[in-house]
């Protein structure tokens, strides 16, 4: 059995993004508060993703050329590639929680902030690690 | 009641505005470059293009704030994904900028 929620074949699944109620039309209109609440957090995980874009723009930009040949640039470039993949998944949860709400079923869960965090984390440790190892030297 | 319960038709046109705000300062950077004065043809059609796609941006954002002004107001559709995709799009064209 497929779960209609979270195991959509890639094709459904884009298509939901541009038509999460219609695909075909399922269950019933929600509060339009409750699909508002899901439309601000969508916005809020795009500010997340052009926060880091933003990000990448600016170390490319601003930072002097690093220590390590091309650090920079590869920086920049990850902060640019987590950006854009913050964006997309965003519109995705979107759409999974239209679906879900219309169907009247859980809200999907997802482990994405936690893995988004933890990225995040490691690679200011590296950082710190590199800009430590920088001074000892 | 109150027309908009919650605000919640307000808050969502506040957070599109935010949202905007934040695409523009990513417009901006990426545009900065076309401004080097030894900057070259590339550099000034990669500020074109975040340009038009930040005006893509907030003309999406204008958009969908005329409909949550309706009452009730009316939830969001294309412009999520089509938002998202622009998004996804000028990081793309971040990459460009940091290789040029």
């Amino acid at each position: 059995m497929t779960d209609p929620v979270n195991n959509q074949p890639v094709l459904g699944g884009l298509r939901q993004w541009f038509d999460p109620e219609k695909q075909p039309t399922v269950g019933r209109t929600p509060d339009y508060r409750f699909s508002l609440a899901n439309e601000r957090t969508f916005l809020a995980w795009i500010r997340t993703g052009l926060a880091l874009i933003a990000g990448g723009l600016a170390c490319a930009q601003f930072l002097p050329p690093l220590p390590v040949a091309y650090l920079r640039e590869v920086i920049a470039i990850a902060l640019l590639l987590l950006g854009g993949m913050v964006a997309l998944r965003a519109v995705d949860h979107w759409a999974r929680t239209e679906r879900a709400m219309r169907l009247g079923r859980e809200l999907p869960g997802s482990k994405f902030p936690a893995i988004l965090a933890i990225v995040v984390a490691a690679g200011a440790l590296l950082l710190v690690v590199a800009v430590v190892i920088k001074a000892v030297e | 009641m109150s027309p908009d319960p919650g605000a919640s038709a307000e808050r969502t046109r506040m957070a599109w505005r935010r949202t905007g705000l934040s695409a523009t300062a990513v417009g901006l950077l990426a545009a900065r470059p076309a401004f080097r004065p030894d900057a070259g043809v590339p550099a000034w059609l990669v500020a074109a293009t975040a340009m038009f796609g930040w005006v893509a941006l907030i003309a999406l954002a204008y958009r969908r704030s005329y409909a949550l002004g309706r009452t009730p107001p009316q939830p969001a559709r294309r412009a999520v994904p089509v938002y998202a995709l622009i998004t996804a799009a000028l990081a793309a064209l971040g990459g460009l900028v940091v290789m040029l």
